[in-house]
Formats: structure tokens, sequence, C-alpha cells
């Protein structure tokens, strides 16, 4: 199958591959299969669980098609230029018995006469998200609402985007091994299987419940969770943001200014304020937010926070290759598990930044 | 055999032949037109590294006529002005394929310098750079990226020069000239060629105070504009205002070096 991201170029892989049987067997349990890439963050669960967790294939979509859904991850790890999860999205969908042509139709964009309106505009929606962010949220709104879509609709596809846009940074910046997951369309065995991988990967789908969050929510972002009212994605998107809050491998205060440092590079008003108010409450000071925000530094970081604050800069417009190699660098710095807990907390804002702009009136 | 039978198997031949000589020609033209697609798909993504991600698309959407004046838009941008010291003598004195040579080697290292600070090459012109930061994508740290990639230049072009005396050729030397400033942004040309710029005072500002490096006899200036977005890690020497060509304020201008601390 012609692959349109081969000509990206994509590192050799910063992580070793760790062995936790716990997290591994917990993703197998929910997808019904192993999780490829759980091996390399098990030195931070958190990041283990949110990749598993948020998958939009189990049990969080309830009114989204599926197909609409795994569209829509497609053209977003393309314009991501994930080659991790652009391989893996694509490998799903032609063991499910989408033809090869069909799927590169989709990635070109030449599919518009023969896809219902509705696949059509969730798919615009996911290319201009990924292109242009936040600024054109109030713009992209409008159009899925043109096109026949509600308001739980928009916020999955909003959630699916996201979702995506995080999992693209966490495969990327690590360079997680693509060439397996690309081969399997390839391979004879797996051709072969094809029906059978395809009931495989379908096996543990399933369409999600109305859930309640199980308490009321005090940390950062609880707003936007908030936002998901009784929809499953509100507990899970919750949980994950519980964990990442509470993990002790990197300080509150420098997880936060990272997501500030997030939304400020995106223009995200709504993310903003959020993280503002959770500082405050750290005892950082106006004008110190404020400098660490123009100039990406100030004298009262401490020296992690000095390297992750330009880091988190970086993940929210990159090429891959660039991307990889100062995630490199950064690795001589810091901790296997500092690493990990970085690229899972600057995905993460990335994610939820730019799906705050699209479900709050942010501008 | 009956005749009829002669007749049908012939007739099954000429109709499988027909089929596989169609069959193949359908292949055929689909690997062209996935080739094609490919194409196309890759230079989309070579577009958005020359124009903004929305003008892309809208220009995809609409073609190039109905998509230029919706493209344009206000904007804060910083522009850089590098032009090489003395380049015009040197052109004078070197054979072409020589001076080609170290044209290529020259802008091939601002060029890695300016991108790795996220900015875009606009234009070169003879051995000039025209290169904006935050022209693309919101960039909020456009001031800092502009002086650091305008360091890493002077670096860069420091050590080719190392490099060029060692095949006993003239050292470079560069002034760069940087300017914060509002304008508009859009596809501009004739119906021929276009291209993305940038236009309006910023940029003929940026060119002026290029050309005070050669007054100031300094390799890097920047403006007041650009002076209040930068912190201490940066070292700022403030220099004699002087009147430049089509501004009427005597210019303020500020040399920068990095705070080696």
């Amino acid at each position: 199958m012609r692959n349109a991201l081969e000509h990206v170029a994509w590192e050799s892989c910063l992580l070793e591959r760790g062995r936790d049987r716990a997290l591994e067997s917990y993703a197998r349990r929910r997808w019904g299969f192993p999780a490829p890439s759980v091996a390399y963050f098990t030195s931070v669960p958190w990041v283990v669980r949110a990749i598993v967790d948020l998958h939009p294939e189990y049990g969080l979509l309830m009114r989204l098609d599926q197909t609409v859904a795994d569209l829509a991850v497609l053209v977003v790890s393309q314009e991501n230029s994930c080659r991790f999860c652009y391989a893996a999205v694509r490998a799903l969908l032609w063991s499910q018995g989408m033809a090869r042509s069909r799927i590169e139709r989709v990635e070109q964009d030449l599919t518009r006469a023969d896809l219902p309106p509705r696949t059509v505009a969730a798919m615009a929606f996911a290319r201009s998200q990924s292109r242009t962010g936040p600024a054109d949220a109030r713009a992209a709104r409008a159009a899925l609402r043109d096109a026949g879509f509600g308001d739980d609709e928009m916020r999955e596809i909003a959630f699916v985007v996201a979702n995506t846009d995080f999992s693209n940074r966490v495969h990327t910046f690590p360079a997680i091994p693509s060439r397996p997951v690309e081969r399997l369309p390839e391979q004879l065995h797996t051709r072969l299987l094809r029906p059978l991988l395809g009931r495989l990967f379908t096996y543990r789908r399933y369409r999600g419940q109305r859930a309640a969050l199980p308490r009321e929510l005090s940390y950062p972002y609880a707003r936007l969770v908030k936002t998901f009212g009784d929809s499953p994605i509100a507990p899970a998107l919750g949980r994950t943001l519980e964990e990442m809050w509470s993990s002790p491998v990197l300080t509150r205060r420098c997880k936060l200014l990272m997501f500030a440092v997030v939304a400020r590079g995106l223009a995200c008003d709504a993310c903003a304020v959020d993280v503002r108010e959770a500082l405050e409450a750290e005892g950082v000071k106006d004008a110190m937010l404020a400098q660490v925000l123009t100039h990406l530094d100030a004298p009262e970081l401490d020296p992690v926070e000095r390297l992750l604050v330009p880091f988190a800069r970086d993940t929210i417009w990159y090429e891959p290759a660039a991307a990889q190699r100062r995630t490199r660098a950064l690795r001589e710095q810091l901790s296997g598990p500092q690493l990990v807990e970085a690229i899972g907390v600057a995905s993460l804002a990335n994610g939820l930044c730019r799906m705050g702009a699209m479900l709050t009136d942010h501008a | 055999m009956t005749p009829t039978i002669v007749v049908l198997v012939a007739l099954a031949v000429v109709l499988a032949a027909a089929l596989y000589r169609q069959w193949r020609s359908s292949a055929s033209l689909r690997a062209q037109l996935e080739a094609a697609a490919l194409d196309l798909q890759q230079l989309q993504q070579t577009c958005a590294r020359l124009a903004p991600a929305g003008v892309v698309q809208r220009l995809i959407a609409d073609g190039v006529s109905a998509g230029a004046e919706a493209s344009a838009e206000r904007k804060v941008v910083t522009a850089l002005f590098a032009d090489l010291v003395g380049y015009t003598a040197m052109s004078e004195r070197l054979e072409p394929a020589v001076l080609a040579r170290i044209l290529n080697g020259y802008f091939q290292r601002m060029s890695d310098a300016i991108h790795e600070h996220r900015g875009h090459i606009s234009t070169f012109f003879g051995d000039g750079i025209l290169a904006y930061f935050g022209a693309l994508q919101p960039n909020p740290w456009q001031c800092s990226d502009a002086v650091r990639a305008a360091l890493a230049m002077q670096a860069a072009i420091r050590e080719y020069s190392t490099e060029l005396a060692k095949e006993g050729l003239p050292p470079l030397s560069l002034g760069i000239g940087i300017h914060r400033g509002p304008g508009v942004a859009g596809l501009v040309g004739s119906r021929e060629r276009m291209e993305y710029a940038f236009v309006g005072r910023t940029v003929n500002l940026a060119a002026r105070v290029q050309s005070l490096t050669r007054v100031h006899q300094v390799d890097i200036l920047v403006t007041e504009a650009m002076r209040e977005e930068l912190d201490s890690r940066f070292v700022l020497t403030a220099m004699p205002a002087e009147i430049v060509k089509g501004i009427a304020e005597p210019v303020v201008t500020y040399a920068v070096q990095e705070n080696a601390s």
C-alpha cells in the first residue's frame, strides 16, 4: 500500500522498551490485543493509561459514527506527519475491509463525490484544526453545524481530533518505531489473515454509555471535562487529568507552566485563564508568569522547568525529525521518567488546548 | 469439433484478450492517478512551508486568482534582512563557478539557521536574504527567534569563512537588520508569478536597519520595537540615532550580542 508519509524523516527511537506486565495486560484487556507502543511508556503509568483509555474506539463515542471517527484520526495523523499513528489507523481501516485505493483517496482528499457530506465536513474540520489550530475554531464549528452536526456530535469530533493530536505527539517526539506497523498490510501472513485481524481489531470495540462524573472536579482544566456532561468521555478524560496532575515525576508547577506556554502559543484564552488561576494557587506571581510567557524563561525557574518550558513551545508546531532531534538533546539532561512525563504533558496540553478552543468560545 | 464450438472458443479468446487489455490499461491509469495524487499531496505539504496553511487551503479550494485577495490579512511579523559585506568586490575577482559554489554554501547555511529558529525565507536577492518570523503560524516568541537566528547565522558564517580560508578563498562577513511591526501578508504578484509576501513599512525599515550595520560597523542591529521584546539573555548596545531613507524620524538601533553569562 502506498504510504504518503514514507518521505517523512523519522529518527531512531529515543526511549527504551520497559516491561510492566500489569500495564501491558491492562492495555490487552481494554483493546483485545497487545498495544504496540505501551512498552515505551511504562515508566510513567498515566501516559500508558491515557493512550489506552482515551482511544475513541473503546466505549467513548455515543453519537459519532465510528468510521467518521477513524477517518478523522487518519487525516489528523497525516497532517501531523505521525508515521506511527498514521500507519496504525491505515492498518486498522485496511483490516476492516476498506480497500487500499479508497484509503488513499481519503488521504488525498479526493473523496468529496463518494462520501456523505457530513463525513466530508468532519474530515475538513479535522484537517483545518490540525493545520491552523484554535485560530479557526469558530469558523470550523460553524461549518460543522452547517453540515448538520448537533452539539454532542461536535464535542465528540473535537475529542477525536484532540486525542489524535495528543497521540500523534506522544508517538512522534520519542520517534516510536513505525516500520513494523507500516509493514503490516504488506506481509503475506497478515494479508492471508486479514479477515481474522479485522475481527480481532473490532472485537472489543463498543459504543459508549452515559456515565456521570464520580465527584466534583477541582483540578485545572476540569471546566473542559465538564463540557462533556454525561458522555463517557468526561470520566475518562477526568481520570487522565487527575492522574497527570498528581503524578510526582515532574512538579505540578512545571506541568502548569508547560500548559501555560502551549495555551499562549495557540492563543487559547479560555485555557490560559484556567492555567493562570492554578499557577496563582501554586504561588506563581503574575509578573513571573508574564516573564515566562514572554521570554520562555525567568530567574525563578528551576533547572527542569528551564528545560521544559521551551520544550513545550517546540511541541506546538513542528516537523518530526527536528522535533525528535530537540527531544534527543533533552534526553541527556532528564531522567527517563521525566522525559516520558514531559512528552505526555506537552502532548496532552496540545490536545486539550485545541479542544478547549473548539468547545468554549475562547476568542 | 463443430464449427459452432470453434467460433465460440475463438469469441471467448478474443473477449478474454480484450478484457485483459482493458484491465491492464485501467491498472496503468490507476497507477498514474495514484502517482499524480501523491505528487499533489507532497506539493500541498511543500506549499504549507511557503504560505500559511489557511492560505494554502483557500488556494486549493478557490484557485489562485480567486484566493489571492481573500488571503490578505493584517498581522505583526518580524522581518530579518541579511546582506554579505563586500560581495560586489568579491564577485568581480572570483571565477563564476567558484562564486556560485561560495554563494550556494552561504545560502544553505543561512537557510538552516533560519529554519532551525522557526523562520521562513521569503526571498534571496543577489547575496541578500529576507526572512520572516511569525508570518506562517502565530508565534508570540518571534522576536527572540529572529535574534537567535541572526546569532546562529553569524556563527555559521564564521565557521564557513574558516573553511573557505583553507582553500585560499576570501572570508565572508554578514550584516543583519531586524525589525518587528504590522503589515499586510498575502499573495501578491502577477497572473504568471505569485508569492506569499509581507508588505509595509516594517520590511522597508528592516532593510534600512541592515544598511546601518555598515555605518555602525556591527554585525546585527535591531530596532526599538525589538528591544522591548528581548530579555537579558541578549546584550544590547544603543547606537546613535540615524536618519534613513523614507523614514521621517531618526532611527534608534541596538547592536546585539548573546549574553555569555
